[in-house]
């Protein structure tokens, strides 16, 4: 029941990778400077964070454009990855309704091309940690585990709302509503530290987003060192996430071809 | 195309469907939206309709067979295709495919207009499980089949609509699959492309290709298939050699020719199972069907329906009429009412060779007005353990006599 998806993947994995090469094809235009319009909107939300968390509001946070840039890659990942792959089996219809592939290749391949974005755009984030001298560590070589958690973690989320939107369709307004309103729960303006103590132990236990965010502010703007024990717990939950949305997702995909 | 054919498997048919039926409700208030899902938890929707696309269909193909299913629309032919290539899945019953199997439903789909034709090659052939390797060395003939060679780098969205099947039709029959699925795609391009694409699927029917072919145009499926279906409202109504379905095919669309009258649909030999047979043994008994279709409210009374059985030369073996009873059991179906004759004949004395049946519906009394005739062919095939020769199979003895006592000793017929 999970295995086979396992060895469907192996199977179709050149389908997987053309639908993760078409999506970035597509976004880029075959252009090189597509790939540079895909990171203006994080640089440009840095900007005016930092602006009005700097000058505005004097926040004492040092470094601000790298504290800020280190939660907004990531969150940009999983922004795009969740609005983009809810719409995702709607948005191939005539594929779905024309050829039989496994279907939960679109949404994986979604998280997919989403996190390669991401991935491209990290040497933008290492370019500013130069700049404003932040420390480079070996820790940074743990960043790949992260990516892996948190791309399980969005796997799961995508695999749970492709599949809820072809049977509702305004899952997509409350997706974007709750993407605003997730946004400014994970702490990306600010840091855990900023919390009332007793309120964060309860974020981090409702929001893996806010674990992942923290991790990769841990090792990229403080220099520090990861918690690995408790990246293994959010890791956990992530996988057990992922069964559960899958067998979700088989369930509410058995006839999807009658509801698109 | 020219590649060498392998087997995923073996199994004795390529498709089967075993008493397959796929249900549709259609609502008459679809809960689409939160709102409407709060409001169905408060109020439970009743007014949903169970509409049945396909109601127990069973049928096979066999390795290297090339299957015509016909049926007017809203037969569910849609359906059946949709269930073949694993779109849908089936309310009730088994379909078992035994090779690899590609669809070609809709000429390019699963094309992204903003890749190449080359991109889209790819992606078009991993998705039917195709790796990068295996479309790189298939892609040159692709291309050429497609005629596309100055344009196969430029986005699909500025091919004209011929190209962009064209070159959906060319991956098709390269992908070499053991079943290939076409939904009536042979009317692509010009005249020069529709007779290249006739003779490939030509080649690979020779190769052993098993194929589906889903039309309403009786004629491509005559001209290319070796059996063939018929499906009305869901219900498979005829199966059997692709000439004779056809026939049925084209009466069933041409449609009755009047108030109260009868017509004849088809004629066909039956096996031993009740199915559509091209073949009975020697000496076994010979069951044939006549399909009647009634329009209007009673049968008349003065019809007969006769059957005569023909040797290959022409010869009339056999004879009968009788008189249609005027009171049938029917089952009703859009447009008319269906009825069957079956007939046996016990220990068919035929041993061997081709008979010719032909069924003829005519009113009484008036030798000239025939309203219907169905013909249909059967071979007979000896009993394969027989020490008998010749044409016909007779009820015989053999006797081996000395000192006047007789000893039967063998005794063949049954």
């Amino acid at each position: 029941m999970v295995v086979s998806p396992a060895l469907e993947i192996v199977r179709y994995r050149s389908l997987l990778r053309n639908l993760v090469a078409k999506d970035l094809k597509v976004r880029y235009k075959n252009s090189a400077l597509g790939f540079v319009w895909s990171l203006l909107n994080p640089l440009l939300l840095m900007l005016v964070f930092t602006f009005v968390f700097t000058q505005l509001l004097d926040q004492q946070i040092p470094d601000f454009p790298v504290f800020v840039l280190t939660a907004l890659l990531p969150w940009t990942w999983t922004a795009t990855a969740v609005s983009v792959g809810t719409s995702t089996l709607i948005d191939n219809a005539p594929l779905i309704n024309k050829v039989y592939f496994p279907r939960y290749l679109l949404p994986v391949s979604v998280v997919m091309s989403t996190g390669m974005n991401f991935v491209l755009g990290l040497p933008a984030l290492f370019l500013l940690m130069a700049v404003f001298g932040r420390p480079f560590t070996q820790w940074m070589l743990y960043i790949p585990v992260i990516i892996l958690v948190q791309g399980i973690f969005l796997m799961a989320l995508v695999l749970f709302l492709a599949p809820l939107h072809v049977h509702l369709r305004d899952t997509m307004v409350v997706v974007d509503v709750g993407l605003t309103a997730w946004f400014f729960l994970t702490p990306i303006l600010y840091s855990v530290e900023m919390i009332v103590p007793e309120l964060a132990a309860w974020m981090y236990r409702i929001n893996p987003m806010a674990a992942i965010v923290a991790e990769y502010r841990t090792i990229l703007y403080e220099g520090g060192v990861p918690d690995p024990l408790f990246m293994g717990r959010t890791g956990v939950t992530a996988l057990i996430m992922l069964v559960l949305a899958y067998l979700f997702f088989k369930r509410l995909n058995r006839n999807i071809g009658e509801h698109l | 195309m020219a590649l060498p054919r392998r087997r995923t498997q073996r199994a004795d048919v390529a498709v089967e469907f075993r008493d397959v039926s796929r249900r549709f409700m259609l609502y008459h208030e679809r809960r689409n939206s939160f709102q409407d899902w709060f409001i169905g938890l408060i109020r439970p929707r009743g007014n949903a309709e169970e509409f049945w696309a396909l109601r127990d269909v069973s049928f096979s193909v066999g390795w290297g067979e090339s299957l015509g299913v016909l049926g007017r629309n809203g037969a569910g032919k849609s359906t059946l295709l949709k269930l073949v290539t694993h779109i849908l899945e089936p309310t009730s019953g088994e379909i078992s495919l035994n090779g690899d199997t590609h669809a070609m439903l809709e000429l390019g789909a699963g094309f992204h207009p903003e890749l190449s034709g080359r991109d889209n090659v790819y992606l078009n052939g991993s998705i039917y499980g195709h790796d990068r390797q295996t479309m790189a060395e298939r892609i040159d003939s692709i291309v050429e089949f497609a005629d596309l060679e100055q344009f196969i780098d430029t986005p699909v969205k500025h091919y004209s609509s011929g190209m962009f099947m064209r070159l959906g039709f060319a991956i098709a029959v390269h992908m070499d699959p053991e079943i290939l699925v076409i939904d009536e795609v042979l009317a692509v391009g010009d005249a020069n492309f529709q007779a290249k694409s006739h003779r490939a699927l030509h080649q690979l029917k020779d190769q052993g290709t098993t194929i589906l072919f889903v039309s309403h145009n009786a004629e491509q499926v005559r001209s290319f298939c070796d059996k063939a279906i018929l499906l009305e409202n869901g219900r498979l109504i005829d199966s059997g050699k692709a000439e004779d379905v056809v026939d049925h095919y084209e009466r069933l669309l041409a449609g009755s020719s009047g108030t109260d009258s009868m017509e004849l649909m088809r004629l066909r030999v039956l096996d031993r199972d009740g199915r559509s047979a091209e073949t009975v043994i020697g000496g076994d008994d010979i069951e044939f069907e006549a399909l009647l279709r009634v329009s209007g409210d009673s049968i008349p009374g003065d019809l007969t329906l006769g059957i005569d059985v023909y040797d290959a030369d022409g010869v009339h073996l056999f004879g009968r009429s009788s008189a249609v009873p005027t009171e049938l059991p029917m089952n009703e179906v859009d447009g008319g009412k269906l009825a069957t004759a079956k007939g046996r004949i016990h220990r068919m004395p035929i041993r061997s060779g081709e008979l010719h049946l032909v069924a003829t519906l005519q009113r009484a009394g008036d030798a000239e007005q025939v309203l219907g005739r169905s013909e249909t062919n059967v071979d007979v095939t000896p009993p394969a353990i027989s020490a008998e020769r010749g044409m016909l199979h007779l009820d015989q003895e053999w006797h081996w006599a000395a000192d006047g006592r007789v000893q039967v000793d063998q005794k063949d017929g049954k």
